[in-house]
């Protein structure tokens, strides 16, 4: 067991609805562990809380109860997010829309430009510098969101469903990059998707959660061995994940479990 | 950004426009030659042209257009410097917005001709009144549509900023204030437009000089060709605002590929 990178402990989100007052859980008492360097994807259909847990560890969200604990670096940012959809600044370049999380940090523009190119190269972006993101297709929208979380270099990545907007060529094209790229920088990986196959390929570990309330329902260890070329995903090892992975899915609700 | 049209190249736009506007003369000057138009009404625009070589060769016009001229940049000017500042800050901040945005709206919704006579009685006939109605005529717009601007800002282009621990005054200068300058100079557009008729209306109430005043004195001595020429000089110059605007428009949108 390597050190842990990130642990929850008993997440809890409640919205209270704005007409009815109704209080409704988008996530009941998650406990997870991720452990430094790991590839962990949370896999639950909509509305299971898995991107709202996500907000939670990169502090756009406050949770209304519960506890997680980072372990700190003391430099810089914790933890960094690759957005869903491309979110990109349209009114900057490239490089600009890169050095962004660089300068949220308060690093110089000129010095954070200069820690930015690399990154651009290593996402396979070079040469694009200066293009603006309309110019972009969606594959190398994500490919600079994704040079942007890196550039801040932080110890854990936080990607939400960054490959859900690609259409079915580019995504398995991009799940190979990343693979690539996390190779490279052996960050600490923690993937929202809904893409069965999707985080069988990527992960250590598929967490799966289920909806209404948002829980986990399952951990499921990959033990494909590494690196995985995208033709791992035709071999019966991998079919049998995705099988055992879908029946967790389909399970019925347990009693009790509707909202409140 | 697909197109429903084919782009137009400035030529062709420049070609259209003339042709339509020669068409258009021609049949106002053949229809008053035939007498189906009497000359009293619209006069012709022989007529007009005689008028204006006379007017400008002794200068009346050029003296008249220049104190609209002062009149309406000096008003404009100021109702960009305070509006879209002012429209930053109700839109950004909340506290600015509950101070002003009653009071605003309030005044927002007097016709600004109702206020006319009062201005005149304070500051005179001269350069200042004009100023003031041509201020408070733009402004609103400026300052409205500067407000919407930020207003509109994505949410998810704030939760970048935030996600990668950007302050509110970066996220402000940023992401706030790039994607509000399409909606600032469209605000700019409408307080143009605006601050002419404000230059007009308050000339032809009360003014002793001015485009305006030039209109109306000819009309009160039933000198339609100066009449006519007075306004086709203001639709003129409608127009040639409209297209400096269009050309800052394209300046500043790089990453808007639609504008053209």
């Amino acid at each position: 067991m390597g050190e842990l990178a990130l642990s929850a402990r008993g997440v809890q989100m409640e919205y209270r609805e704005r007409q009815t007052t109704d209080r409704l859980l988008a996530i009941e008492n998650i406990d997870l562990d991720v452990e430094e360097g790991s590839f962990v994807s949370l896999l639950g259909p909509s509305g299971c809380g898995k991107s709202t847990f996500l907000k939670i560890v990169n502090g756009l969200l406050l949770a209304t109860a519960g506890q997680i604990t980072v372990r700190s670096t003391g430099k810089g940012r914790e933890n960094a997010m690759v957005f869903q959809d491309a979110a990109l600044f349209p009114w900057y370049s490239v490089l600009d829309n890169v050095a962004y999380g660089l300068v949220c940090g308060g690093v110089s523009r000129r010095e954070a430009r200069k820690r930015a190119a690399p990154y651009i190269d290593l996402v396979g972006l070079g040469g694009f510098s200066d293009k603006y993101p309309y110019q972009l297709s969606g594959g190398m929208q994500q490919r600079a969101n994704l040079a942007r979380a890196l550039t801040v270099d932080p110890p854990i990545l936080l990607m939400d469903e960054p490959f859900a907007s690609l259409d079915a060529q580019t995504r398995e094209l991009m799940q190979a990059e990343l693979l690539r790229i996390w190779n490279a920088t052996r960050k600490t990986v923690v993937f929202v998707t809904h893409q069965i196959d999707e985080a069988v390929y990527l992960s250590d570990r598929v967490v799966v959660m289920a909806a209404r309330p948002g829980r986990i329902v399952a951990d499921v260890k990959i033990e494909l061995p590494r690196p995985r070329e995208l033709d791992v995903k035709r071999t019966p090892e991998f079919a049998g994940y995705e099988e055992r992975i879908w029946s967790l899915i389909q399970q019925p609700r347990p009693a009790g479990a509707a909202t409140a | 950004m697909t197109r429903l049209f084919p782009p137009y190249s400035t030529a062709e736009r420049i070609f259209y426009g003339v042709v339509s506007f020669v068409v258009v003369i021609a049949a106002w000057e053949a229809a008053v030659q035939s007498g189906v138009l009497a000359r009293s009404l619209l006069s012709q625009p022989s007529r007009i042209w005689a008028v204006a070589l006379v007017d400008s060769g002794s200068g009346v016009l050029w003296r008249h257009m220049w104190v609209s001229f002062q009149e309406f940049w000096i008003g404009f000017a100021v109702s960009l410097v305070i509006g879209i500042p002012l429209g930053l800050a109700i839109g950004w901040l909340p506290k600015v917005d509950h101070s002003f945005s009653g009071l605003l709206a309030g005044l927002n919704a007097t016709p600004n001709v109702a206020l006319i006579p009062l201005i005149v009685f304070i500051w005179g006939l001269g350069l200042e009144s004009k100023v003031v109605v041509v201020f408070l005529s733009a402004f609103f717009a400026v300052m409205v549509t500067t407000y919407t601007g930020v207003r509109a800002v994505a949410r998810r282009h704030l939760d970048i900023t935030r996600s990668f621990g950007g302050s509110g005054w970066l996220a402000f200068r940023t992401v706030a204030l790039p994607s509000s300058v399409p909606f600032m100079i469209s605000g700019t557009r409408i307080g143009a437009g605006r601050a002419l008729v404000g230059v007009v209306s308050a000339e032809i109430l009360a003014a002793n000089a001015g485009l305006g005043f030039y209109i109306s004195a000819s009309a009160t001595f039933l000198d339609t060709a100066r009449a006519m020429l007075g306004i086709i000089l203001f639709g003129a110059i409608g127009l040639v605002m409209g297209e400096l605007i269009r050309m800052v428009e394209k300046r500043f949108s790089a990453w808007r590929p639609d504008i053209h």
